[in-house]
């Protein structure tokens, strides 16, 4: 495990200024590898998947699924269209990693999605973009240009024969198209409701047809992982879920914000020396590690637990998508579960029942216990209703809007034990 | 052949059935609401929940592995699964709520969130009695509700479009409807709208749902949420007695249940038959109770000096009589009727036939264009492809005016069919000559017939019709006329008040009853006269002779007809070429 990570250089978002602008970005070793791959034959198609698999880039969007294994289940090319829908939705709170990729480095994702688009015969790359984003949707749009006027997008890719156009779709500020099949409802301009798989997207994606769903991240790590190679990137970080990753950072910390460090940080460190420690001086209380649909973990139980897909599933959490909330020990737990509660009560499509009536049912308890009306018996009631939603519905938001309550009630019940009224039944 | 295991109990299967579609076929019970054979799966109401495993294949044997018992090894899906969209494999595992406490559980779960934010209104709603949900909680619910929290208001007695209203708390959100105006009618006119537990089916701003097939959604919703206009609050489903029977306001004959209580038809719905229409029947044909009830003529009309007065049957029978034997038979314009049944088409012929009248004439109804290419077609009469293979003479509405304007016919005998009311004729053509009429409905054309005998229509005897694409199909008797008695006509389909009602119940209802007889009834009873009668007691008999004496019916039966739904006879090229 590589521990030296104060000497980490950030190479997503690397310290130039400018970045985004296109000429800068050439002038930083950027397009290089597309021309590597187009001109001087670097990779053949299979040959960059391979490549890919080697690397074990683990989707940065919440699965953790390895990205080159992803792009292998596209059935091969029938001269038919085929899409890759990139997923900047990011509507998760305590998430918003891919807006630092928007402002900071935005020619990176685009040279890592025609380097995709290359791997896979893609016809369009279509970047779905979260709504309330206005601004960075305009600058995606303005990098997308500049790369259309310089050529390494549109027909015929530096004289390659390869044809790939770019597209920036704006969601219209709903957390369930973050899910990569409703994506592509939304994308066809149905309403956002998730598939029922099978058929994958890699059967039957956008308008029927092949498609490979990445997160931002994920794709922008593509170029890295070309210029580099698969050993270079596997020797970052964590073994098994190798690679740079930013951390979005947020809650009763000094210093909160996006930081690029590898994988499988120590989380004291990222809170301690990272971020500075916690607002003053005080105790951490819980950490979600990875968004909010992550199980929250104790403050008191973070030793060595590593920011890393298995070392977070042994402390029992997720990895998600790095973007960690901090709270300290003046927080009310049943506060922010309520609140969560009510995000994934608002959210929810409405598609499945145990998800749109569950989330209801969730959040009406948790009110009812944070008013003080709340009995013990709605704490085993909270606990049944997440068994009855976990694993039960077509997407994931179900156990995402579960996970939380049960894990806060699991692990911090004597908040919620001082909410709720000591009603003692007799018992006849 | 592949197997699958339910519940322990081996099954064969063919081709790739969905596991929830094979166990409603295999008679197994088992719940759901948002899953329908002719709409697409969407998987949501999560209801139909099962355990399922696979067997194990070993790789280099290529056979299923075994354990130490001899036994497959199987590998259970680490989810429930929703039945409707698992497809059946070889070798499957499927538990049900029969053998798995953790699929009761489920359905008990579900039924708990759907049960939830539902208003409970079962003792005013229309669906109560034949609603899935309220089945379903009987059998698969929670026990009490733990929810003591505020249900989500939504908005109530919302007129989607002229015949169908919505009651947007009772949704449950399956979406078949929207599946419905999607993938049958395509009209895309319903979609559902807002989030979460707020979201609700509704129609585009400034639209309404006037689909043709609008009532159809009414049918399929699992809960009262979409409701018939027209039939909401009349009557409880229990007070009904359900019958078969055949819409005849079109061509198409859609096969359907009419719903009758007290004698009168409620409302009509849609009955399965894959050859027909599926599932489906237009609004239009739903409206047609309204014939069956209202306006219906009872005993027969003489026109004497010029006034309508009533007459008894035996005056009617002998006027019959009289006039038939004191004209000459090309003094005569014989009428029979694409809207009648076979069997009154049939007597009609025959008995002409014996009193030397061989030339029967009928008159068409096509309106070109007006069909859809669905469950509408452009023939609106039900029963045009009948007279044809009767061997009837086939007039266009033109054509029959030019032929009966000249005057030269001193008696026209017709059966049902309003030639005055469609504007084939006016009351000027008729003047020269004794008209008979008969029909079960006042209108234009019996106001001006010189003798109008009453007869029963579609839902009072047994009728069979030939629709377009020469399917015989038939209707069962379903309301009582003054001569029959649903106690005595085994035929009469048995409702809930029939089945557990006591005598005191007094549920045999003496209102509504019309005094008709069937057509071929009345012409029997004129033959009798000069003893020149064909004996037929039942309707049954003279589709018996007509499948035995004319070839084009050959294998057609009431018993044929009740158990395959309807015979499929060949329309001959002579028919196809005229309906082209």
């Amino acid at each position: 495990m590589n521990t030296d990570w104060k000497n980490f250089e950030p190479v997503l978002i690397p310290n130039i200024k400018d970045l985004y602008k296109i000429d800068v970005y050439e002038k930083n070793g950027g397009y290089e590898q597309l021309k590597k791959v187009f001109k001087d034959k670097k990779h053949t198609p299979e040959s960059l998947v391979n490549e890919v698999k080697a690397a074990n880039i683990r989707g940065r969007g919440g699965a953790g699924f390895n990205a080159g294994l992803k792009w292998s289940f596209m059935p091969k090319p029938d001269g038919g269209p085929r899409y890759i829908a990139a997923n900047g939705d990011e509507s998760e709170p305590g998430t918003f990693k891919d807006r630092v990729i928007f402002e900071r480095n935005p020619h990176l994702f685009i040279e890592g999605s025609i380097l995709a688009g290359f791997a896979m015969d893609i016809t369009a790359v279509y970047v779905y973009i979260r709504g309330e984003y206005r601004d960075q949707i305009n600058m995606m749009q303005k990098a997308i240009d500049d790369a259309y006027a310089k050529g390494y997008l549109g027909k015929n890719i530096l004289k390659s024969g390869f044809d790939l156009e770019m597209y920036v779709h704006s969601g219209a500020g709903a957390y369930i198209c973050g899910e990569e099949s409703s994506l592509m409802e939304s994308l066809e301009g149905k309403r956002g409701y998730p598939r029922v798989k099978p058929p994958f997207p890699a059967q039957k994606g956008l308008w029927g047809r092949p498609t490979t769903i990445n997160n931002i991240e994920t794709l922008a790590n593509v170029p890295l992982v070309v210029k580099n190679g698969a050993d270079w990137y596997t020797s970052i970080g964590a073994k098994t879920h190798p690679g740079p990753v930013l951390y979005g950072i947020s809650g009763h910390v000094n210093r909160p914000g996006v930081y690029e460090y590898p994988t499988g940080m120590l989380i004291t460190d990222l809170i301690n020396d990272v971020c500075k420690g916690v607002r003053g001086g005080k105790k951490v209380k819980a950490v979600i590690p990875g968004g909010s649909s992550t199980p929250p973990l104790r403050g008191d139980s973070l030793d060595g637990v590593r920011m890393d897909a298995d070392s977070l599933r042994t402390a029992g959490s997720m990895m998600g998508t790095a973007g960690m909330i901090v709270m300290d020990e003046d927080t009310d737990i049943v506060d922010v579960i309520w609140r969560i509660s009510h995000f994934y009560h608002h959210e929810s499509c409405g598609q499945c029942t145990p998800c749109r009536d569950g989330t209801g049912f969730l959040e009406k308890t948790l009110i009812k216990i944070k008013d003080g009306e709340g009995e013990m018996r709605d704490l085993d009631i909270l606990l049944d209703l997440c068994t009855q939603m976990e694993g039960r519905t077509i997407c994931a938001l179900a156990d995402a809007a579960a996970w939380p309550v049960r894990y806060a009630v699991e692990r911090f019940r004597e908040d919620f034990e001082k909410r709720v009224k000591k009603t003692v039944y007799a018992v006849a | 052949m592949p197997e699958i295991f339910i519940d322990n109990i081996r099954y064969e299967f063919e081709g790739k059935p969905k596991v929830l579609q094979f166990m409603l076929d295999q008679g197994l019970d088992h719940p759901f609401f948002c899953y329908h054979p002719s709409l697409s799966i969407p998987a949501n109401c999560r209801q139909c929940y099962v355990e399922a495993g696979t067997p194990v294949m070993n790789r280099e044997t290529n056979d299923w592995e075994l354990d130490e018992n001899g036994e497959r090894v199987i590998r259970y899906f680490p989810k429930l699964m929703t039945s409707c969209s698992l497809e059946a494999t070889d070798g499957m595992v499927i538990k049900t709520h029969r053998t798995s406490e953790l699929v009761k559980r489920g359905h008990k779960d579900v039924l708990e969130f759907i049960l939830m934010n539902h208003p409970l209104d079962c003792p005013i709603c229309d669906q109560a009695g034949e609603c899935p949900l309220q089945i379903q909680t009987y059998k698969y619910g929670p026990e009490g509700s733990r929810f003591e929290h505020k249900k989500v208001h939504k908005p109530k007695r919302i007129k989607l479009g002229p015949r169908v209203i919505l009651d947007a708390e009772r949704c449950i959100n399956c979406t078949r409807c929207v599946r419905f105006t999607d993938e049958i009618s395509k009209t895309h006119q319903l979609t559902i709208i807002s989030r979460g537990d707020k979201n609700y089916p509704a129609v585009a701003p400034g639209t309404e749902f006037d689909d043709p097939y609008s009532l159809n959604t009414v049918d399929i919703c699992p809960v009262g949420a979409l409701t018939s206009a027209d039939f909401r609050f009349k009557a409880r489903v229990w007070e009904m007695n359900q019958t078969p029977s055949i819409d005849i306001t079109n061509g198409k004959g859609c096969n359907t249940d009419v719903w009758v209580r007290n004698n009168l038809v409620l409302r009509i719905t849609p009955r399965y038959n894959p050859d027909v229409n599926d599932h489906w029947m237009p609004d239009i044909g739903r409206e047609d109770y309204r014939r069956m009830n209202e306006n219906r003529i009872s005993r027969p009309d003489l026109k004497l000096d010029g006034n309508k007065i009533k007459s008894s049957w035996s005056n009617a029978e002998m006027t019959f009589a009289e006039t038939i034997s004191n004209a000459k038979p090309e003094e005569f314009l014989v009428l029979g009727s694409a809207f009648s049944s076979l069997e009154d088409n049939f007597t009609l012929q025959k008995f002409f036939k014996s009193r030397g009248i061989e030339n029967i004439s009928f008159v068409t109804n096509i309106q070109k264009g007006s069909g859809d290419g669905f469950l509408m077609d452009d023939d609106q009469y039900p029963n045009t492809n009948g007279c044809r293979m009767l061997g009837f003479e086939e007039l266009s509405p033109a054509t029959f005016k030019k032929k009966v304007s000249g005057g030269k016919y001193k008696v026209i005998i017709s059966l049902e069919d309003d030639l005055l009311g469609r504007e084939v004729i006016d009351t000027t053509d008729l003047n020269s000559a004794f008209f008979v009429y008969f029909g079960s409905n006042n209108n234009k054309t019996s106001e001006a017939a010189d003798l109008v005998i009453p007869i029963s229509n579609s839902v009072e005897t047994p009728s069979t019709y030939i629709n377009v694409d020469g399917r015989c199909q038939r209707t069962v008797p379903a309301k009582e006329t003054i001569y029959t008695n649903r106690k005595l006509n085994l035929e009469m389909s048995v409702g809930r008040l029939d089945r557990y009602g006591t005598k005191f119940d007094n549920w045999v209802s003496d209102r509504n009853r019309v005094d008709c007889i069937p057509g071929w009834e009345f012409l029997e009873r004129v033959a009798l006269l000069d003893n020149s009668n064909f004996g037929y007691e039942t309707s049954e008999d003279i589709i018996h002779e007509i499948a035995h004496t004319n070839s084009n019916f050959s294998g057609v039966s009431y018993e044929a007809m009740d158990e395959q739904l309807g015979v499929q006879l060949k329309v001959t090229k002579e028919t196809k070429e005229k309906t082209a």
